[in-house]
This record gives C-alpha cells, structure tokens and sequence, in this order.
C-alpha cells in the first residue's frame, strides 16, 4: 500500500487529468461540504432548543387552571377553575419527596414610574423559591425573601431593561418605584438568560400583590421543581399523579384536556430531543444522498482511467501483474481521491463554521458546529464511498486481457 | 524448451467459427532462435498469444520448460509469464511516465525483488543494450530504436526461459531494424531462447530456423544459414 511505484502512478494519472480530477473531486468534497454543513445546522439548532430551555429549570412542571370542557360531579362544562394558595400547601403536604422548590404566580399589568420616567410593564407576584425555579440571576441587591411574603412587603426586583428605563445612570436599589399609583422599594435587579422580554418584568412578592387585587387567595400558575435525580420516566410519571390529583381536587372529568394544564418541561425536551433527532436523519440522508452523486462520479473518472490504461494494464499484466495488484491499484487511486477532496470539503466546513458559528446566536440557532465524532464518521465514510467507487471500475481493469496489449497495433 | 502437440483454436463470430489455428505441431529446442512467418490471417499473432498464456486453445498440449500450461487462472498465468516469458512489442508498450530504468524494473517489482536490488539489475541489463546514459530518460525522449532496446532490457530482466517478440522491427526503419536485430542476435548468442513473429523476409534471414504458417498450418520448417546483422550496422 504504501510502495513508491503505486503513489507514482497514482499521481501519474491525477497529473495528467488534473481538471477531470478536480471536477470529480470537487463533487464529493461538495457534498461531504453540505453533509457537515447539514449536521452542523441542526447542532445548532439543538443548541438554540437546549438555550431556549436553559432559562428555566430544566426539571420543571407548571400547572395552569383552564376551562372545564366537560360535565363532571354535578358541574356543568364551561366553568372557570381557580388555584388558590392553599393549593400549594396541599401539593407540598401531598408529595413531599417528589417536589424540590415551588412557587405560585400572580400576573398583573402595571404602569411603574420613576421621577419623569414612566413605562408599562408586566408585573410577577411570586414566593421567593420562584428565584430558582426561573433560574433568575439577580445582578444587584437580593430577591425577594420569606420575610417580604410574611410581611407583604412592598418591595420589588426590576428587570435590567425596567432598570435601565427608568432609572437612566442612577441606582435604583434602594429607590421607590412607583407601580399604578403605589410606592414599591426596589431591592434587586435581575437579568435572564433566556430572553430580553424576561427582563422588561417587575417580581414582587405574592402576598402583597393578592392583597393589593382585593385580599384574594388567588393565583394565576404554579411553578415547580422536581426532584432532580428523577430520569424521564420517572419524571412523567410524577406530572401525571400531579395532574390526576389536582384534578381530583377541583374536581375536573380526568378525561378533559381543558380544565387543567399540567406541562412538564421534561415533556417537551423529549420531543424536542427526537425532533432534532429527525433532523439530523434527514440532514444524513439528505448528505449521503449527495454522497452518491459524488462517488458515481469517482466511479466514472475511474471508468475513463482505465478504459485510457487499457494497453497498459495489458502490458503490466503481460509482464506478470496478477489481477489483485491491478484491482488494489484502482482501489487505492479511488480511496485518494475521495478521501482528499471529502477532506477538502470537511476542512471547508469546519472552516466557515469555526468563522462564522459563533456569529449565530438566535434563541432558536446557535452556535453551529461540528463534532469530533462527525469528523471520524465522515472520514469512514469517505473511505467506503471511495471504495465502493472503485469497486466496479477495478473489476472491470482486472478482467483487462493481456491480448489487447499485443493485438494493438 | 516449449513442445506443442495438435494445436487447435477457434474464434466465435456471431453464429459462425473461425477455424484458426488447424492442428499445430512444433518444438523449440533450448537457445533457438526462430522466426514464425506468414501473412495476416495466417494464425501466427493467434500462436504467438497462445504461447504467451495471453490466451487459452481449444485442444492439444503445451509445455513450457517441461511445464504443461492448461486451464490456469489469471494469478498463476500472471506468475507463469513473469517466470517464464518476456515480451518485445511492435509498438514498445513501455510505460510513458515511468524513465526507462523504471521500465526495465517493471516485471522485477511484479518478482517482488526489493526496490534497491531491482534498479541495480535493471542498470545492468539498460547497459547491455548500450542504453545506461539514458537510464533516466523518459520514452518520449528516446528514437524508436532505443525504446524498442529498452524494451528489450525489461524482457530480459526477469531472466525469462523464452523471449517473444511480435514484430519487433515492424515500427522501425531498416537501419534501425538490423541495430535491434544485432541485439536479439547477441542476446541468442548467450544461449537465450527467442522467437520472432515477423512478416520481413530479411528479419526472418537472421533468425536460424524458419517456420511458415498459412490458413493454421504449418506448411514449412526449416533451418537456415543466419545472416548476421551486425554487418548492416
């Protein structure tokens, strides 16, 4: 394999179709170009997924109240089902092995002011454990506590942009921020990973905020974590004994969908896993479909090689080539040009992606590249398609008669 | 050194056959030097292949060196004609991009003689065709005389039992063709077995046995004084 005599040949024959070759390696390197270029995208694609989730606790499940769509217990369909706080307590009482933090939500709309500056912002009233559950980063003074909720403290953490708006250069914990009409100290500022909307919110404690909307034990979401050594399994099972529970508890037809919500994170992580798995099939075979083209290509320039060689492959054979010495020739010349031109296309791609990946940070893209494990499986690949398209035009030199050499005249 | 009995070979074109070689009986002795003659058509290419293992016949036997040659597979015929025969074209056949040194080590690397071992041989064997200044020349830079010498150098390297040439002269002025028979000449001389196909009365003369094919038979055998062409030079 790895004889003088072989390697001159080899260049012998790139050298003197220099165009033919780069035409028919260009196809390959093209394709193997789009193969990683197609895998990359959908990494990155996983990526952009994965980020997106990344904003909040991966092993969380919220639960939000619906709308009966089905007459259950004496209750008519159409009504209005309602979580209240003691909700929260009950679920904590009920799975007290299964829950790691939880925290309720309260949603309201709120015009906040600060001296001249005024904005519209959505506000969200929650425990504190809400903290870890969103995966909020406070990047100045602290979130809200325990004590804020006994006390119904009016206090509340800024998003960077509110801060930003409304307070210019100056700091704002420590300042009064004025929310429809009512003064709330602003204790903290957070920034979120996850998007800038997140950052345009104002947090506030739950109790002060059910107070303020007429002393009610009303909430809008529950948010939770699980415990977070439970695999998928494990995990769904748990949302549904939550879901089967609740409701039980406010007595919803386990059948309908619409009453209540139970949204497992995890749920939705593994759809989006097999989906990007989909893609990444689709990306394969869209690839390998290209490959194809490619080593028919191969195929034909080694076709042509031969059928140019003919009387030469008859005098070798003359001068004593067994037909093994003749397939592994064509073999190896296959093998080195798909391997260099799949290299070609592979250090291209990897190229553009290293330049131009980290430039992708879009919620649904980001950072496209590839592995390790592509490279090696491209570089196996390579090496089969070069092969298999060298396969037949090998056969076809091995069964070259000797006799061609000599009647040729 | 090669025996043939009963000779026969027949081509299939389309639905009839071509009868080509009819019963050929003919013996070469060690260190001969034969001239097989006859016009187009007469079966000699045909015999000349067959005596080659290029191509199998239909019926009757072939010894080569005491070795009966029958039903081989391509790699022992490949190994046959390494060991046992070596070429002379009409047109040369040598490899354009490999310099005449490595052409002449051709049928050596096929020996599987390491690489060293077979460019010193083949050295020797490019200097015994007066051709060793050109070792490194590429074909396209040496007369039609000197690649057919070079050509000459590669049959002999591998120390073949039998040398067959195939019109050797045929693509050669006659100066030149006396040069390259003055060598064959020369190379007989050292005891080597060689056969020429020719269809040049005057090339045949300076073979010493003449064997005259027609219609697949041969209708005359007979040996003759040698013409030597080193006069002619």
């Amino acid at each position: 394999m790895f004889d003088r005599d072989v390697w001159q040949e080899i260049f012998n024959t790139i050298k003197t179709n220099k165009l033919r070759t780069f035409l028919t390696g260009f196809s390959v390197g093209w394709a193997i170009f789009i193969l990683v270029m197609l895998l990359a995208s959908v990494n990155g694609m996983q990526n952009g997924f994965t980020n997106q989730f990344n904003d909040d606790a991966t092993n969380s499940i919220f639960v939000r109240p619906g709308t009966t769509s089905k007459a259950y217990a004496g209750f008519e369909a159409g009504r209005r089902i309602q979580l209240k706080n003691d909700d929260i307590e009950y679920i904590k009482r009920s799975f007290p092995e299964d829950i790691e933090y939880i925290s309720a939500r309260y949603y309201a709309n709120g015009t906040a002011r600060y001296k001249s500056e005024t904005g519209s912002y959505s506000i969200q009233a929650v425990l504190p454990e809400d903290q870890i559950i969103e995966k909020t980063l406070v990047m100045a003074g602290r979130y809200i506590n325990e004590a804020d909720q006994v006390n119904k403290a009016k206090v509340a953490v800024i998003g960077r942009k509110v801060a930003e708006d409304l307070f210019k250069k100056e700091d704002p914990v420590g300042n009064f921020v004025e929310i429809n009409g009512l003064p709330f100290r602003v204790i903290g500022i957070f920034t979120d990973d996850g998007d800038d909307n997140a950052e345009r919110r104002i947090h506030a404690p739950l109790s002060t905020y059910q107070r303020i909307y007429g002393n009610t034990n009303d909430i809008n979401t529950i948010a939770l974590t699980y415990n977070p050594t439970y695999d998928l399994a494990k995990a769904l099972e748990f949302s549904g004994r939550l879901e089967d529970l609740m409701k039980r508890r406010h007595k919803i037809d386990p059948e309908d969908q619409a009453g209540l919500y139970v949204w497992n994170y995890a749920e939705a992580f593994e759809n989006i896993s097999s989906f990007t798995a989909v893609l990444k099939g689709i990306g394969i075979g869209v690839g390998f479909l290209i490959l194809i083209a490619g080593i028919v290509g191969i195929g034909n320039i080694m076709v042509f090689t031969i059928k140019e060689r003919t009387k030469e492959i008859g005098v070798r054979k003359a001068l004593g080539a067994r037909p093994r010495q003749i397939v592994n020739l064509v073999l190896l010349e296959s093998v080195f040009i798909t391997a260099i031109s799949g290299f070609v296309g592979l250090l291209f791609a990897w190229i553009i992606l290293a330049a131009l990946g980290p430039m992708f940070q879009t919620p649904a893209f980001s950072n496209p590249s590839v592995s390790a494990s592509t490279v090696i499986t491209a570089t196996i690949i390579l090496i089969i398609a070069g092969v298999l398209a060298g396969l037949l035009p090998a056969m076809k030199a091995a069964n070259v008669k000797p006799i061609v050499a000599l009647s040729d005249k | 050194m090669i025996e043939i009995k009963d000779l026969h070979k027949s081509y299939k074109m389309g639905s009839n056959s071509l009868h080509v070689l009819k019963g050929i009986n003919f013996k070469v002795e060690e260190g001969e030097l034969v001239a097989i003659m006859g016009s187009s058509g007469s079966g000699k290419s045909t015999l000349l292949n067959i005596l080659g293992m290029l191509d199998g016949a239909d019926s009757g036997e072939y010894t080569l060196d005491g070795v009966p040659i029958k039903n081989l597979s391509e790699t022992k015929a490949a190994q046959y004609r390494n060991k046992f025969l070596g070429f002379i074209f009409q047109s040369f056949n040598l490899i354009n991009y490999k310099s005449a040194l490595e052409n002449v080590a051709l049928p050596l690397y096929y020996q599987k003689v390491p690489r060293k071992e077979r460019q010193e041989k083949a050295m020797q064997y490019l200097d015994r065709v007066g051709l060793k200044p050109w070792a490194t020349h590429h074909p396209s830079e040496l007369s039609g005389g000197q690649k057919q010498r070079v050509a000459i150098a590669r049959a002999m390297a591998a120390e073949p039992k039998v040398l067959l040439a195939d019109e050797p002269t045929g693509a050669l002025d006659s100066k030149t063709s006396y040069e390259v028979m003055d060598l064959i000449q020369k190379i007989n001389d050292e005891g080597n077995t060689i056969l020429v196909v020719t269809h040049e009365e005057d090339i045949a003369h300076m073979c010493k046995r003449i064997v005259h094919l027609k219609d697949g038979v041969i209708v005359e055998d007979k040996k003759i004084e040698q013409v030597r062409a080193e006069q002619y030079v």
